[in-house]
């Protein structure tokens, strides 16, 4: 358990180092709120039997000083409601604004490339993984924290309170909370680790599955496995409310562990006053104040329930979140610049997703500033992978590869559920409209865009649902525009498109480029034609280029799909 | 802030009153015994043990209050999930429910489409009308048509995806039930990945697809090479990093393992496919299709020739196809 508890403190740092006065101030308004309660309840008892005692008789009446006692419980209730509304406030608001600086700076980090395909190879996983993992961090400082600090606080207040009505009595109360209110939720939170994993193991199941049913719908029913699917599901359902109604046990058992606790602590303490008591050593009226501050020492060790049913689940956000703050502000890599005069020099280059099995293999390749190259080869040839490579989105194995600033049009169009104009500035965050619909003009999108009655404004679907296939291109096709990189890597840019748009697009395309570097990846003859030259691809090896004039270049054109 | 400000005032308020609660009782038992106040207690009035009594209870009165509160937010999402997924389940076509359990008969693949029509949704355009068409068993047809002409609608049609509107189809002379179900495979134009192996993305855990079975649609489908390179590296969440061809070789395997199919449906196959792999992709339909009905939907001329008789769906492409 210490091992597992040490992966905390580069988490517990970041809260530090993130909102110091917020959260110090938020346990501190916490302490005092339980504080003010057992002090409410025990001054209460205490001004009861005083003034019982002092209403015996008439002479002790006229003497007995109402006034403080009275003022202290106004004062007590009073401040303890302000004091709880503070620290809600003051607890949550510095949770909230350190997470949000946590999800960005974890975001940041899965946007890194290899990171980035990790992430899209498992989003069901990771995905919820990551969001799952921040709202568990969520119940460190609330639900961990905080009410252990508390609790802590209150049993050594207790401690001292008892204490100095008998110096035993104080160390035997004090040492019960301890021992037994830290003890039986630490015992029961390590208990509730593993069925907290697998609760998370069996939603994670759930939802991969369930994406599965939906998105493979067509193809489960085809090949009979509906209900099949159907019925994993519903296992993983079971599963996890297997471990959900374990972890339900486990809670209850803490609640009852504290209730017998609290029990025996207030039967000890009624047994103690009532010795002091007899003996002389204490007047009724504190003999009560001890009973009642006994009886409402346990409730803040009540808190730490919902902390230690959490414990495991963010035990183990924090072993996953960790490492990643540690190697924090890794930067976008860039790849070195090529000689003047040239947009990218690869030489002897090889690479792949994994060191195993590489795509590339001894890529030679050059492109002059201001040229257009087509790549060409059969699907699987490695022509993504190699704008991948150019893109920087990937590190070559083997060789060097210099490249000039460059923007991907990646192959499938991705849009988001935004509006159009979220859409757009995610190319260039920082441009005003008049950019915008320059951009869409010359994508040949801004008809459109200005028919819809709430413009630029219009949200998208999911994935741009909502835009045609063409309108979904030259939307992506404007994005391309904002981007002012002198090399555009362009990856099958007008495919599902109908001849006329494909035309339109290209011609808008080879217009906008104006000067820039193009690398088309393409299997269409429209779009090769429109290149300087044609590199062709095979099993991830480039085995002929040819330039524009040449009858290599027509033989290459030709072999293309006609369109 | 402001949302939260709001949010802790309900929690607040039950806290000052549960604190108003036990203060106000200490005051007012203490005050009764000390005869200050004199109402509100039997006529004995109180005495110390009754005092201390009514104290010991009034935490206990707020506890239940206090916990109502903390689950009452919960509530509220409860709430909005339900409806949620009320919302969810409220509208979407349905399945056709048949409730045949009739033992499986021999099929030989005969599809008739008799006055068919559909439309998507109630005051929509009709997607297909009074549709007729007779498919001879073992027979090759291409249905052409540009996108939006329904020639994938009517492929969902005689799977048994949707049930048609007007007029029926009859697989071998019988109504569409689960039994005859089994008897169609299906290429969709793009498939769905599952995360996991290759293997397992082909035999989808059927009862009764062997090892065996999955080596020779691998074969058929030329997927060997795919599959060993695959070996150690399970596939993705929707089959990121597989290529358009290498999707739509695994439908085709998928297709494979159904010995007992011998309809073989195809949604636009070719599309967006490069010149050579749609040529590959046509071979290894044809070589699956062997002794099978085969539909296929497409606007690939070349596909289209491959086809014992093609369908046009529509007069602009009738109209190019003359010219």
């Amino acid at each position: 358990m210490s091992t597992s508890l040490s992966s905390l403190k580069p988490i517990v740092r970041l809260f530090l180092t993130a909102r110091r006065r917020g959260l110090l101030l938020g346990a501190a308004l916490s302490a005092t709120t339980v504080s003010a309660g057992i002090a409410l309840l025990g001054l209460s008892g205490w001004f009861i039997t005083a003034t019982g005692i002092a209403g015996l008789s008439a002479a002790t009446i006229a003497t007995f000083d109402i006034f403080m006692p009275s003022a202290g419980i106004r004062l007590l209730a009073l401040g303890r409601t302000a004091s709880r509304y503070g620290e809600r406030l003051a607890t949550h608001d510095a949770t909230l604004s350190v997470l949000a600086a946590l999800r960005e700076r974890l975001f940041r980090g899965w946007a890194a490339p290899g990171a980035a395909r990790e992430l899209a190879r498992r989003p069901a996983r990771l995905l919820f993984r990551l969001t799952g993992d921040i709202d568990a961090l969520d119940s460190l400082y609330l639900r961990v924290l905080v009410p252990a600090g508390v609790a802590i606080v209150a049993a050594f207040a207790t401690s001292v309170a008892l204490g100095l009505m008998d110096r035993l009595f104080g160390l035997a109360a004090g040492s019960v909370l301890l021992v037994a209110g830290l003890g039986i939720p630490l015992f029961a939170g390590r208990r509730a680790t593993k069925h907290a994993r697998r609760r998370t193991h069996g939603i994670e199941a759930i939802r991969a599955r369930t994406i599965d049913l939906v998105a493979g719908q067509t193809d489960l029913l085809m090949a009979g496995r509906l209900d099949a699917q159907r019925t994993a599901i519903a296992d993983a359902d079971h599963y996890a409310a297997a471990a959900d109604d374990r972890l339900n046990r486990i809670e209850a058992g803490i609640t009852i562990g504290l209730g017998f606790t609290a029990t025996a602590l207030l039967t000890g303490a009624l047994l103690a006053v009532a010795a002091l008591a007899h003996g002389g050593a204490v007047s009724p009226p504190v003999a009560v104040l001890g009973i009642l501050i006994a009886f409402a020492a346990v409730e803040p060790f009540g808190a730490l329930r919902r902390g230690a049913m959490e414990l495991g689940r963010t035990l183990m956000a924090a072993r996953r979140i960790a490492p990643r703050l540690s190697a924090d502000d890794e930067e976008l890599h860039h790849s070195a610049a090529p000689l003047p005069g040239f947009a990218l020099r690869l030489s002897r280059v090889s690479a792949g997703h994994d060191t195993e099995t590489p795509v590339l293999h001894n890529i030679d390749l050059d492109l002059q500033l201001g040229e257009r190259l087509a790549l060409v080869g059969t699907s699987g040839a490695g022509k993504s992978t190699l704008l991948s490579l150019l893109a920087a989105e990937m590190r070559a194995s083997q060789g060097s590869v210099e490249c000039l600033d460059a923007t991907l049009l990646t192959q499938r169009t991705e849009l988001f559920q935004d509006s159009l104009r979220g859409n757009l500035l995610l190319a260039s965050p920082d441009a005003p409209d008049t950019a915008l619909r320059e951009a869409l003009a010359a994508a040949g999108l801004l008809q459109d865009v200005a028919a819809l009655p709430r413009g630029l404004d219009t949200p998208l679907g999911e994935g741009g649902m909502g835009l045609s296939g063409g309108q979904s291109r030259r939307l992506a096709l404007a994005r391309l525009f904002l981007r002012d990189t002198p090399l555009w890597l362009l990856d099958e840019p007008t495919e599902g498109l109908d001849g006329a748009t494909a035309r339109d697009v290209i011609r808008r395309l080879v217009e906008k480029a104006n000067g820039r570097s193009l690398v088309i990846a393409t299997h269409i003859r429209r779009e090769a034609a429109i290149a300087d030259a044609i590199a062709v691809m095979e099993d991830g090896r480039i085995t002929e280029v040819s330039r524009r004039g040449e009858t290599a270049f027509e033989k290459a054109l030709n072999r293309l799909r006609p369109d | 802030m402001a949302v939260l400000k709001i949010a802790f005032l309900s929690s607040a308020v039950l806290e000052l009153f549960a604190a108003l609660g036990v203060a106000l009782v200490a005051v007012y038992v203490g005050f009764s015994l000390l005869g200050e106040i004199r109402f509100g207690a039997w006529a004995s009035g109180f005495d110390l043990t009754s005092g201390l009594f009514v104290l010991l209870l009034a935490p206990a009165f707020f506890e239940p209050l206090r916990e109502l509160s903390a689950v009452w937010h919960d509530r509220a999402a409860g709430e909005a999930a339900i409806k949620a997924i009320e919302a969810l389940s409220a509208d979407g076509l349905q399945l056709p429910i048949v409730s045949d359990t009739s033992a499986p008969q021999t099929a030989a693949g005969a599809i008739r489409l008799e006055n068919i029509g559909f439309r998507y949704s109630e005051g929509s355009n009709a997607a297909i009308d009074t549709f007729n068409l007779s498919i001879r068993p073992g027979e090759h047809v291409a249905l052409l048509g540009a996108s939006g002409s329904g020639k994938s609608t009517l492929l969902a049609l005689i799977a048994g995806h949707a049930a048609c509107e007007t007029g029926g189809v009859t697989l071998d002379g019988q109504p569409a039930s689960p039994a005859l179900q089994a008897k169609i495979s299906w290429v969709g134009q793009k498939p769905h990945i599952f995360a996991g192996t290759v293997a397992g993305n082909i035999s989808l855990g059927r009862p009764g697809v062997s090892m065996q079975a999955v080596a020779r649609a691998l074969d058929l489908a030329k997927l060997g090479r795919f599959a060993r390179s695959h070996a150690r590296r399970p596939l993705g969440d929707g089959g990121t990093g597989v290529s358009g061809g290498e999707a739509l070789r695994i439908a085709i395997a998928r297709a494979a393992c159904n010995a007992e199919g011998c309809i073989v449906l195809a949604d636009e196959p070719t599309a967006h496919l490069d010149a050579e792999t749609a040529r590959d992709i046509t071979e290894s339909l044809l070589a699956l299709a062997k002794g099978r009905t085969l539909v296929v939907a497409t606007h690939d001329p070349q596909l289209a020739a491959r086809m014992g008789r093609t369908v046009v769906l529509d007069r602009e492409i009738a109209r190019e196809a003359a010219e």
